[in-house]
């Protein structure tokens, strides 16, 4: 008795009345909030940690996950943003916002990407690599795997420069502070890189990339289609390369900065 | 977002991996980890399987740490609704239940962790393969060798 199917069916069954029942997840997602905060805080435990269930050699292996001060900086408001940067109605489009190097990425269902002609941006003038270092408020580097740049042009009098080689473009921009750039990702996620000694993230499939003005007036005309993009930063410039679909050369192109 | 989506099979692989009364604190650390080591993630991957490698991860610690798993229990009140007027039904439903959860705690080791992961928390092959660190052919021969020795052993006694 006890056919090949009748026996997979009952532990199936069986499956679902094994185990303690799971708690609410609103109650998972604090204590979970918790723990990430405090680890960036003063101590190493939430104060939603059980400590009562936690074995005397399981609680001092928590505190070698402290992170860096670096990964603090960037990840901890990742996470935030993931935790709690959207309620309940306004996750049916963005399931998770990531800020980073002054682009913002939304991620979720964008829907249709933009459609076309990508048009110039705010003040867009073509300009010399030497105007634009004048112009730009921020210091910024030059690939040295391109070689000199075909086509440079700054827009919002230097706020970002962009700089052309044939069907590779590279924005750099002050993004410690300003966000300039959002992203409207499906999935699949990012894919979060080592360039140098920063972290970035790669984004492989195109996607609709929306430049937004210093004064926010006249963002949603300027929503183009974005090819595989590598962004990162360095010192106080936020890059974002595009136009390089393999990940491996355009980590070389980010490494090149000089 | 992602605890919502995943908070309750992540418990679920917790406890019936053996981390117990320890499985809440196990899926808090392991959302943590998980958050911290975003970037060990593969963007062509699915997230439900490299999450709950971590919760595996985690609740090997937790257990070895202990010295010991929990056993796998059934949950209490955990009763079929299918014969509420029908007492003896019950009776002789969870006791087939009980026997059967005895026979997968029998189990060797590896047999128990691939069927758990399976038919408990009907997860893929593919799905098992990476979250307990196995090769699928060793997923797949588990999984058959496991379920040989129950069908041996429910044989007379169960059906």
């Amino acid at each position: 008795m006890g056919s090949h199917d009748d026996l997979e069916m009952s532990l199936r069954a069986l499956g679902e009345h094994v185990g303690p029942p799971t708690p609410p997840p609103a109650d998972v997602a604090r204590a979970v909030r918790a723990r990430l905060e405090s680890a960036s805080g003063t101590e190493a435990d939430g104060p939603r940690a059980p400590s009562e269930r936690t074995g005397g050699a399981h609680g001092p292996d928590r505190r070698r996950w402290r992170p860096r001060k670096r990964w603090i900086a960037t990840g901890v408001a990742v996470v935030l943003a993931v935790l709690l940067g959207l309620t309940p109605q306004g996750q049916a489009a963005v399931e998770r916002v990531l800020r980073f190097a002054g682009i913002e990425l939304q991620i979720g269902d964008p829907g249709p990407l933009p459609s076309g002609v990508p048009r110039a941006l705010p003040g867009e003038t073509r300009v010399t690599l030497d105007e634009a270092r004048d112009m730009a408020p921020f210091p910024f580097r030059v690939p040295a795997e391109l070689g000199a740049p075909k086509d440079v042009r700054v827009a919002e009098d230097g706020r970002l420069v962009s700089m052309f080689w044939p069907g590779v473009r590279l924005d750099a921009f002050a993004g410690v502070m300003d966000v300039l750039w959002r992203k409207e990702l499906g999935p699949p996620f990012p894919q979060q890189v080592t360039v140098g000694e920063s972290q970035g993230w790669w984004v492989q499939a195109p996607h609709g990339i929306t430049y937004l003005p210093r004064d926010g007036v006249g963002a949603k005309d300027l929503a183009r289609v974005a090819g595989p993009t590598l962004i990162w930063q360095l010192d106080l410039a936020g890059y974002r390369l595009e136009g390089v679909p393999d990940v491996t050369r355009a980590l070389e192109i980010a490494v090149s900065l000089r | 977002m992602l605890v919502a989506r995943y908070s309750a099979i992540a418990h679920r692989t917790a406890a019936l991996l053996g981390a117990g009364e320890e499985a809440e604190d196990v899926v808090q650390e392991a959302f943590v980890k998980a958050f911290r080591h975003l970037s060990g993630f593969r963007r062509d991957a699915a997230f439900k399987p490299w999450l709950l490698r971590i919760v595996a991860n985690e609740t090997h610690t937790a257990t070895r740490a202990r010295g010991r798993r929990t056993e796998l229990a059934l949950r209490a009140g955990a009763e079929p609704e299918r014969f509420p007027d029908d007492p003896e039904g019950v009776a002789i439903a969870t006791d087939r239940r009980t026997r059967l959860l005895g026979l997968v705690r029998a189990l060797p080791e590896r047999e128990r962790q691939a069927v758990v992961c399976r038919y408990f928390l009907q997860l893929t092959e593919a799905e098992t393969a990476e979250i307990l660190g196995w090769p699928l052919g060793s997923v797949k021969s588990r999984t058959f060798r496991g379920l040989a020795r129950l069908r041996e052993e429910v044989g007379d006694g169960l059906a």
